[in-house]
């Protein structure tokens, strides 16, 4: 049975590339139509030549994630698995795409991959890895059966919320990285935006159930490694960019893809002022895309604030 | 395995009794209850049934009958003892045979122990009689008018709400399973007699044996469909001969009932963590027909049940709030078991406009899938679906716990937000919240405990709390078109100072103490534990029904954390 890719972006084609490489039959949608030049692969705009697929990788940015949804609900059924890529949340409450897809699809076998899974790693069979998350240990079976192999090691956990919000709160602190590198700040300050970022994710996750471990893990730290060490992450581009002097709209264009860390900011700040929960630094980054402090007084009330009793 | 000492009464059948054709599934039961008793114990060989298996089942059985037996210084505690004692000493040099032949008796007992019973003239008892002597026996001075017409008396008290036409259907289409909501011990009769009068198939469900010990009690229960668990055995095969009873009963058409509470809400809130061990087994029956190739629907059936009073609140708030140790599970010695609080519960009952409000929610599938009215599974875009899909690996349906296990789960969530669509918001709940909204307010910087004993301390002009209630209510009614719970009738409908002048005289004469008391043109807080207990229902609404003022907000956000404060 083939599997299905939904996202033609450099995300969507690595993917397919790395399932082609383990001789599976491959289905590529895009909105526009494209051509891959791969035996393998077959590339189409018709969603409902997706129902065939076992398995259907998502691999659109957030903001799209309900209409992609609604458009593949009539062509897919209960048999199938859904396992999205996305390192966004949707809507003010933060409601995963892995719920989206529950929510708007009849699918119920759903995963999500996250970790430091890179597009061009996976387009070329570099050496890499990444993480499932799973309620269904058949999900996870599938992943591996359908991209994993000798190039492409792939992990399985059952925290599915972990890995959801431990990949949103990285696209967030590789925004911070990507800002506090441009400005020169040294390595003791970036180790420490990393490892406190991190925490404060992990702290919210732990509020929706999430275990905070994960976040230590592929899917948090692991992935974070791969965006500092350069995996042309978009939000550290982003970062650089408004570190730089440009408007946010601007940074967004030089990012030259969707920056999801942008979004996350401001809806994490949002629902943390309204449940009254304590998020440093994510308030004081969504406060920066505004405009409304700069990087010296984010670096000044982060530094100056009391520290807790937690690690 | 020796069990209660109270066997269930049976009456006497002198002639075989056949169904008519029209008769609901439940009414075979006992013709098929040696065959269930016998698949739950060949399951139970096929589960364990290699050497080391078996020999830790039976092992870690007695291990915990032991531990469980210990204390008790009975013969018959004495002769079990005994018994295991020489189970743990000969387990580990029977042969396989032995050892499998040991199992095969502790299913067979358990699962004969567990087996309910259905008997169609105590049904048909039940539904004509019983209400009337019950609300005879509660007001003997009419009692002939009593017997006669407190059938309507008990309709105009116990109100149903939902899509009856449609689950009625669906009880005939496949097989229902049931999950209610649960605060209280007279749910199951509650829910009984709904569905008796609905004209909805009786359910088979489990009960703790705790609940037999009241001899007329037990005889109904045991008669009609109650089947006994064991809450006091921990041992894993018990689970799972317990487990596969529920699968078994459930694929075989027997509608279920169960409590995905797990044990009566001491809050008071309305769930919102499930234990969905056995209404799973409605997945795992599905399942399992499917790949047997029989094509059985299955639905759950979320329901809230709803008292403008409740039976044993004290005891209830009063193992919430423990400090020391760890609130009990099993409480025997509450309201239910006391018969001059029935009496006055129920005097105080008989009085009220509507007692108790039945809601029943949406069907849906084992896969969180909405049902239409002819059964039929629906994709979000409406279309019709094949739930069988969901059970299948490429292309056949297989048995698979672990994806059974994660269906579930999901499946916990949508009966969770199903619980809290539809809450019916009773006038007791509401004029609660409002009294301890304010206690909040008058309090500030208190942790719980503290508030809580503020007894008597809070005096709030009745002309303000009369505003007050009126326009929280306000905010409720708008509430109900973004799915958040239903005002019951008279709380919608009637006036504030006549709300409260009813939840003030439906609390007096019932509870031991009073909750809320008149003094000088001011109504006080008098038991702000049972006043929490009552306003817990809206709990998870009381940010979006505070007023603007910052206090009220504040307070609002106090009441809505308290779910994060551990029982």
């Amino acid at each position: 049975m083939p599997v299905a890719i939904v996202g033609g972006g450099t995300f969507g084609q690595g993917l397919a590339l790395a399932a082609a490489r383990t001789g599976r039959r491959v289905l590529l949608w895009s909105r526009t139509a494209r051509e891959l030049g791969h035996e393998h692969i077959q590339c189409t705009t018709d969603l409902a030549q997706l129902s065939q697929a076992e398995i259907m990788f998502v691999a659109v940015p957030s903001p799209h994630i309900n209409g992609v949804a609604d458009s593949l609900c009539p062509h897919v059924s209960g048999a199938q698995m859904m396992v999205h890529v996305s390192r966004g949340v949707v809507g003010d409450e933060l409601t995963t795409v892995s719920e989206v897809l529950r929510r708007r699809t009849p699918c119920r076998r759903v995963g999500v991959l996250a970790g430091p899974l890179v597009a061009g790693a996976l387009a070329e069979g570099a050496p890499s890895g990444g993480v499932v998350g799973t309620l269904f240990p058949e999900v996870a079976d599938a992943v591996i059966e359908a991209i994993g192999g000798p190039k492409l090691r792939v992990y399985t956990t059952t925290d599915v919320i972990g890995v959801e919000l431990g990949a949103a709160f990285v696209g967030l602190v590789a925004l911070a990285l990507g800002f506090a590198m441009a400005q020169k700040l040294g390595p003791s300050t970036l180790a420490v935006l990393a490892t406190r970022g991190l925490a404060e994710g992990a702290r919210v996750g732990s509020i929706f159930g999430a275990n905070e471990r994960t976040f230590a893990g592929l899917a948090g730290a692991g992935d974070l490694m791969a965006a500092i060490a350069g995996d042309q992450r978009p939000e550290v581009a982003f970062g650089m960019a408004l570190a730089n002097g440009m408007a946010a709209e601007q940074a967004a264009q030089r990012a030259g893809a969707y920056v999801e860390g942008v979004a996350i900011a401001r809806r994490i700040a949002a629902w943390a002022d309204h449940h009254e929960v304590d998020v440093p630094i994510s308030t004081a980054i969504a406060h920066l895309i505004k405009g409304e402090i700069s990087g010296e007084q984010v670096v000044h009330e982060l530094m100056t604030r009391p520290i807790g009793t937690g690690e | 395995m020796k069990f209660l000492p109270s066997k269930p009464l049976r009456l006497p059948r002198f002639r075989t009794y056949v169904p008519r054709p029209d008769d609901p599934k439940i009414f075979w039961f006992n013709s098929e209850r040696d065959d269930i008793v016998n698949e739950v114990v060949r399951r139970t060989m096929e589960r364990y049934d290699d050497e080391e298996a078996v020999e830790l089942i039976i092992s870690d059985c007695a291990y915990h009958e032991v531990r469980r037996l210990e204390g008790r210084t009975d013969d018959s505690a004495k002769r079990e003892l005994d018994n295991w004692r020489g189970i743990i000493r000969r387990v580990g040099r029977m042969s396989l045979e032995g050892k499998h032949e040991t199992l095969r008796t502790l299913a067979h007992d358990m699962a004969k122990d567990i087996a309910g019973n259905f008997d169609p003239r105590v049904y048909r008892f039940a539904s004509r009689a019983v209400p009337g002597l019950l609300t005879a026996a509660m007001n003997p001075s009419n009692f002939i008018k009593n017997v006669m017409d407190s059938g309507s008396r008990l309709d105009g008290l116990i109100a149903t709400q939902g899509p009856i036409d449609k689950i009625r259907h669906l009880s005939k289409r496949g097989t229902i399973v049931l999950v209610p909501t649960h605060s209280s011990n007279l749910d199951s009769l509650a829910v009984g007699w709904v569905l008796m009068r609905e004209g909805i198939s009786p359910m088979v469900y489990g009960a703790g044996k705790n609940l037999f010990s009241n001899p007329i009690i037990s005889f109904f229960m045991h008669n009609l469909g109650a089947y006994r668990i064991d809450r006091r055995i921990r041992a894993a095969l018990y689970k799972e001969v317990l487990k596969t009873y529920s699968c078994v009963s459930i694929e075989r058409g027997y509608h279920s009932l169960f409590f995905p509470g797990g044990t009566r809400s001491r809050s008071g809130a309305i769930e919102r963590r499930l234990k969905l061990g056995l209404a799973g087994t409605g997945v795992q029956a599905f399942a399992r027909n499917q790949v047997r190739g029989i094509d059985r629907p299955v639905y759950f059936v979320p329901a809230t049940i709803n008292y403008a009073l409740v039976l044993e609140a004290e005891t209830l708030i009063d193992d919430h709030l423990k400090e020391e140790g760890r609130a009990r599970y099993i409480i025997e010695d509450d309201e239910f078991s006391r018969v001059e609080r029935w009496v006055s519960f129920f005097n105080k009952f008989f009085g009220l406009d509507t007692g108790c409000v039945v809601r029943f929610g949406e069907p849906i599938d084992p896969f969180g899938n909405q049902v239409d009215a002819r059964g039929a599974s629906l994709a979000p875009d409406g279309r019709t679906i094949d739930p069988a899909d969901y059970v299948k690996h490429r292309g056949s349906a297989v048995i698979d716990h672990a994806r059974d296990a994660a269906y579930t789960r999901e499946l916990g969530k949508t009966i969770a937000r199903a619980y809290e669509k539809e809450t019916v918001i009773m006038p007791s709940q509401l004029v609660a919240h409002v009294i301890f909204r304010r206690l909040v307010r008058a309090t500030p910087g208190l942790d719980l405990f503290s508030r809580l004993r503020h007894r008597g301390d809070v005096a709030i002009p009745s002309a303000e709390l009369t505003a007050e209630i009126g326009e929280t209510r306000d905010r409720l009614v708008a509430l109900e078109g973004q799915g958040k719970g239903h005002p019951s009738r008279l709380l919608r409908n009637e006036a504030p100072d006549r709300l409260l002048d009813r939840v003030l005289g439906t609390w007096g004469d019932y509870h031991s103490k009073p909750i809320a008391s008149v003094s000088n043109g001011s109504v006080i807080a008098a038991d702000p534990n049972l006043l929490l207990f009552y306003q817990n229902r809206v709990r998870n609404f009381a940010c979006d029904i505070a007023g603007s003022s910052p206090a009220d907000r504040v307070a609002a956000k106090e009441i809505a954390a308290l779910e994060k404060t551990p029982s």
